[in-house]
């Protein structure tokens, strides 16, 4: 977080309102290279000047912040997307981390922790909410929904996570700070956070078919 | 001919790519497409114009019928370009289609011997070739790909047939009139000729149907476009409706929430928790706008339940209560009791510890149900509380020892408090 390197933010948002606020939070502490309100105008500017760290409004007319990652992604995956949305239903949630956003915060977030969170995914690391925490504890530990005919394809190293891990994810829930994880379990704020871009990998890239169910399900909260 | 057995048989003995040779799979188009593109296909296979194909397929189709089962025939049995399988291979393999094509078959089947029992020998082979071509033509319609379904939809509302459904343009009158006409000349005539003969009923059937069709062909225009109008209306009114709806319920919270909010503008804690209460009740109203403020009854589940605490101490007490809730279950007697004993650890939060948020954690596993309150203000020593705090506490853990859980509180100065709630759960619940 040295004052050499700023981290190079993009950002989508519909509302100029919005925009402002953020800009005003994040100013002296992130560089901000741009910002798009418009889907096809995004894609394009964020191809063109790759920043480190796309600021994506999940809820946008033309296909939402959904559309700008999968349009990015497509020719530069080297940009971290991190999900800001007022919205907190459970499939908005899972749709743009499945889809490759590393992480979820909601816009209520205070402004040094909406830096740290930047700052975070820029590193490469993952960024969780409580509630994004709660969902992934829920979606993982649900039993199969009695309606499903398919039995799950289980590949134990994506589709369950490990004690520690479910530790880690419980303390976020419970509104525990990386920090504050680290000293309760006593282990390293770096260890949080591979724990975290672990489980952030298994929701990506596990086909628990409960997964994409329970989101859909789960309308209220 | 020839060539079909050349290629056919180099395909069969090399089915490698040999260089300089296009590959010429047989697929039916995709994009040249009038009907189910097996004419065009047929064309690009077999290197010859698409329209001279249409030519004899369409003298096939008038000599006897053959054609036309031929046609349908391909068209089951030949992939689509760029799709992976025959709508025949996705038919045969999907059990529900097959009952329905045999009990269809076997409906038509009966229909048609019935009416050959009665005397209808006149139609003959055209009338089993016409059938065969219905029913495959069913298969195809069932089984044909979403894309292909949107390409026969376009057509059904092409300018053709648009024509002959609309009144306007001299064309589609002239069809419309003339089809009309001689299916109703035809019907008649069948019927006037109903004599000693044996087997009659059949023809009066069959001219009574298409009497009927021939009607049908005249006044559809004017039938169609009835209902469409009517549905068209009944749809819009319905947009209107939800629109109203909406602007009525914006109206009514987020204008008095405003200008409640610019009436209380120096006092900032009673603006946060006013926008706080309308911005709670349009994100529910916004999940689930029937449900929204219909539930008077007291809530019978747990997330249910943890939003009652949300909506309760930030109403009144104007601290963020933000609940993440992991399963939602049924709520029984010592739930209850969990619940009322984290509201209370939620409210003395809210009032003493000077926070302005409040974390609600809730998890249900299925030996137990686990609560977590946090806040990050200003904590307290346990040792040194005053006794009004002391005796608030003591009541959580009262009253959780009671119902058989646990409660547990962790607090030093500066650093917030947590309080731990756990309740076993019974194990017809679990």
């Amino acid at each position: 977080m040295s004052a050499v390197a700023l981290p190079r933010v993009f950002l989508v948002d519909d509302h100029a309102l919005i925009r402002a606020g953020i800009r005003a939070e994040l100013a002296g502490h992130v560089e901000i290279i741009g910002e798009a309100d418009q889907v096809p105008a995004a894609i394009e500017m964020i191809i063109e000047r790759s920043p480190d760290v796309v600021l994506l409004d999940v809820h946008m007319p033309d296909g939402g912040g959904l559309a700008v990652l999968e349009g990015v992604v497509k020719t530069n995956s080297d940009v971290k997307f991190l999900a800001l949305s007022v919205s907190d239903a459970a499939e908005d949630v899972i749709t743009i981390i499945r889809a490759g956003a590393r992480g979820y915060v909601t816009k209520n977030i205070e402004g040094p922790e909406l830096v740290e969170a930047i700052i975070r995914t820029a590193g490469g690391d993952a960024v969780f909410s409580r509630r994004l925490a709660g969902f992934v504890l829920d979606a993982f530990s649900s039993k199969d929904l009695p309606g499903a005919t398919t039995p799950p394809t289980l590949d134990p190293e994506l589709d369950q996570l490990t004690p520690r891990e479910i530790e880690v994810l419980r303390l976020i829930a419970r509104g525990y700070a990386y920090k504050e994880i680290a000293v309760q379990l006593d282990i390293s704020i770096k260890t949080v956070e591979s724990h975290v871009s672990a489980v952030l990998r298994k929701l990506q890239l596990s086909n628990r078919h409960q997964l994409t169910n329970w989101a859909a399900e789960r309308r209220l909260l | 001919m020839a060539i079909s057995k050349r290629t056919s048989a180099t395909k069969t003995v090399a089915p490698k790519r040999v260089p300089g040779r296009p590959e010429r799979p047989f697929r039916r188009s995709a994009d040249g497409a009038v009907l189910g593109g097996v004419c065009s296909g047929v064309a690009r296979r077999f290197g010859v114009p698409a329209n001279t194909v249409r030519v004899f397929t369409v003298i096939g189709a008038l000599f006897l019928g053959v054609g036309l089962a031929l046609y349908v025939a391909l068209w089951i049995g030949v992939t689509r370009r760029g799709e992976g399988e025959s709508i025949f291979a996705r038919t045969s393999s999907d059990k529900r289609e097959k009952e329905i094509l045999f009990v269809v078959s076997i409906a038509v089947i009966t229909l048609l011997i019935a009416l050959r029992t009665l005397g209808l020998h006149a139609l003959g082979l055209f009338l089993w070739l016409l059938t065969l071509s219905a029913l495959e033509g069913l298969v195809a319609w069932r089984g044909c790909s979403s894309d292909e379904r949107e390409h026969l939809r376009d057509l059904a509302n092409s300018s053709v047939l648009k024509a002959t459904t609309n009144s306007d343009g001299w064309q589609g009158v002239a069809i419309r009139t003339g089809v009309g006409v001689v299916l109703a000349l035809w019907g008649i005539s069948l019927l006037s000729r109903v004599g000693y003969e044996q087997g009659a009923a059949a023809y009066v059937l069959v001219g009574a149907a298409a009497l009927v069709l021939g009607l049908f062909v005249l006044f559809a225009p004017w039938w169609i476009r009835t209902v469409r109008d009517l549905s068209y209306e009944r749809r819009a009114r319905l947009r209107a409706q939800d629109r109203a709806d909406m602007a009525a319920h914006v109206h009514d919270s987020v204008m008095q929430t405003l200008s409640l909010i610019q009436r209380a503008a120096d006092n900032p804690a009673e603006v946060t928790r006013l926008a706080r209460i309308q911005e709670r009740d349009l994100r529910i109203w916004l999940a689930n706008p029937e449900a929204f403020g219909t539930s008077t009854n007291p809530p019978t589940l747990l997330a249910q339940s943890a939003l009652e605490i949300e909506r309760e101490i930030e109403d009144n007490y104007g601290v963020g209560v933000d609940v993440v809730v992991v399963a939602d279950i049924a709520l029984d007697e010592s739930i209850c009791a969990l619940l009322a004993a984290g509201r209370e650890a939620t409210l003395n939060a809210a009032k003493w510890s000077g926070a302005k948020d409040v974390s609600l954690y809730i998890e249900a596993e299925p030996g137990q149900v686990s609560m977590f309150i946090r806040d990050q203000g200003r904590g307290f020593d346990m040792e040194s509380v005053p006794d009004d705090r002391q005796g608030i506490s003591r009541s959580i853990i009262e009253r959780m020892n009671r119902h058989g859980g646990t409660a547990v509180i962790r607090s030093s100065p500066g650093a917030g408090t947590e309080v731990e709630l756990r309740m076993p759960r019974r194990p017809d619940t679990a």
